[in-house]
């Protein structure tokens, strides 16, 4: 990095450090010395690049048009797997979080029970548990296994996550609504959850990122998702090195756009209080 | 009086005890009983109970043993019976607790959607009159955020009137405003009892008291130290701790 001279020449200096190209040039140059620095330790181990490679895993684009390649269906697996489990994690968090904070001693100790017997064992093993002890039993399918070990995995901590939000809440709000004579559900429904979900939409996009992220596990139960389907290829290949950074780069992709959406609506849905 | 003798009192409340979890007693073997149309107002020291006793009469807190009544219907642990009371009653707090992610008409409008189930039309037209009661008519779509305490307070008193209440409870609506704005929303209330609204005031404003009010209570340790008019209080006191109290807030 270049250091300019002191003296009348400052502000120039200081727009040039506070202008975003700065930035990018910054990150480019982050960017070459972890590659020289890859390039060069693979080199003195013999490593045989093979980037041209890559772009037919992921899809290709000839006569016949649009053709995806192993990783773009293991991608939209691993989506579909995400965004039902994502779905199934907040319906389950949320009444977690509700039975948690309700009169009722039966669905407070059921709900404690749930969160921590998830939270204080592995996914893994949750996993292997639901696909090879209860699928047999139940005859639950692989897909319906990973979809459900990931929903009550992720569910439990959203619904720490919910609970926080909802009892963050001012009591002031519970009182207007109730001396409205709302009812108890109406007052979540109108009053309370759209304030707490608005609260915790930061913490709730971690939890998506993590589901995602931990969606990889499913690869152990033989779901062809992104993960399985670039330890295929590489078993074909031998293609490790290339096949792992552009799997991470794609996990990368899908969940920087996850947290830029959430970020946007977070703006677009602000509260004042 | 027995509990079946209710005659013209819309609320009767019979040696109700109510004791925080902490020991604290906030009201001792409490007795009184309201008209219809008449507008008490309650007065004591902070920690007396008068905003525990408020907070009773609509099941925001439970008694411990007593008897309320609120337009013929007792209040008992009944989950049903609580909300029907509480469409009778309306409340106005201190810290206005308006719905912040909603507008001001939104805010008007939600509980005769939801409790009264009025169609949209008709809880709008109600909300419009009852913003121009309390003169926020220009306002109605912008967020509580936006207003100054006392339109806030002023589109608090809306919201609680939508519901069409035979009973207003005031728990200190004037003590967090402004000075400035105190005047505005007390001339709300005024109009309100003017127009025969049974209410239950607990307020410091002595001048309200005695211009709008036919009866002061005031209260200590959960207990009725002195009952009176607005203008006893000001010329005859009677107990000593009557007369401590309003040489401080006078």
């Amino acid at each position: 990095m270049e250091i300019a001279p002191p003296g009348p020449v400052k502000p120039l200096w200081r727009r040039i450090i506070r202008s975003p190209i700065f930035d990018i040039f910054q990150f480019s140059i982050l960017m070459l010395v972890v590659f020289w620095f890859f390039a060069n330790s693979t080199a003195s181990m013999g490593y045989n690049w093979q980037w041209y490679q890559i772009p037919k895993y992921i899809f290709t684009f000839g006569e016949a048009g649009f053709k995806p390649g192993p990783l773009w269906d293991g991608l939209m697996v691993t989506i579909r797997i995400s965004g039902v489990s994502l779905l199934l994690a907040f319906a389950i968090g949320l009444a977690a979080a509700l039975f948690r904070l309700s009169n009722s001693f039966v669905a407070r100790t059921l709900s404690r029970v749930y969160l921590e017997t998830i939270r204080n064992t592995p996914l893994l093993i949750q996993l292997f548990f639901i696909y090879f002890v209860l699928g047999p039993v139940l005859g639950i399918s692989r897909m319906a296994s990973a979809i459900l070990a990931l929903s009550l995995f992720e569910g439990a901590y959203a619904s720490e996550i919910f609970r926080a939000g909802i009892v963050s809440i001012r009591r002031g709000q519970w009182e207007a609504a109730y001396s409205l004579g709302l009812s108890t559900f109406d007052s979540y429904f109108y009053i309370i959850l759209p304030q707490a979900v608005r609260r915790i939409l930061p913490p709730l996009t971690s939890q998506a990122i993590s589901l995602i992220k931990d969606s990889a596990l499913v690869s152990t139960i033989a779901v062809y998702d992104l993960t399985m389907q670039a330890q295929a290829v590489i078993a074909e290949t031998y293609l490790v090195f290339e096949l792992w950074f552009t799997v991470a780069g794609i996990y990368l992709a899908v969940t920087v756009t996850l947290s830029i959406i959430v970020n946007y609506m977070e703006h677009r849905f602000q509260v004042v209080t | 009086m027995s509990i079946e003798d209710t005659g013209d009192y819309i609320i009767v409340v019979d040696h109700i005890n109510k004791t925080f979890p902490n020991g604290v007693k906030a009201l001792v073997d409490f007795t009184t009983n309201v008209h219809r149309g008449e507008v008490v107002v309650l007065i004591g020291p902070s920690g007396s109970g008068k905003s525990t006793f408020l907070r009773c009469l609509n099941g925001l807190e439970d008694i411990d043993s007593g008897t309320i009544m609120v337009d013929g219907m007792v209040l008992d642990d009944n989950k049903k019976n609580r909300f029907e009371i509480r469409k009778e009653v309306g409340m106005v707090f201190q810290q206005f607790n308006l719905f912040p992610h909603m507008t001001v008409l939104e805010n008007v409008n939600l509980a005769q959607r939801r409790v009264r189930k009025k169609s949209k039309e008709e809880a709008q037209a109600m909300s419009m009159d009852l913003l121009k009661k309390v003169g926020i008519t220009d306002k109605a779509d912008v967020y509580p955020s936006q207003l100054s305490g006392g339109q806030q307070q002023r589109v608090a008193i809306a919201r609680a009137l939508a519901m069409m209440p035979k009973v207003m409870l005031f728990d200190e609506a004037t003590s967090a405003l402004d000075p400035e704005m105190i005047g505005e929303v007390l001339e709300v209330m005024k109009n309100l009892a003017r127009e025969g609204m049974t209410m239950i005031c607990v307020t410091h404003e002595m001048g309200f008291a005695r211009e709008v009010s036919d009866r002061v209570i005031f209260m200590e340790d959960g207990q009725i130290v002195e009952v009176g008019t607005a203008e006893h209080f000001f010329t005859a006191p009677i107990e000593e701790r009557t007369k401590l109290f309003l040489s401080q807030i006078l």
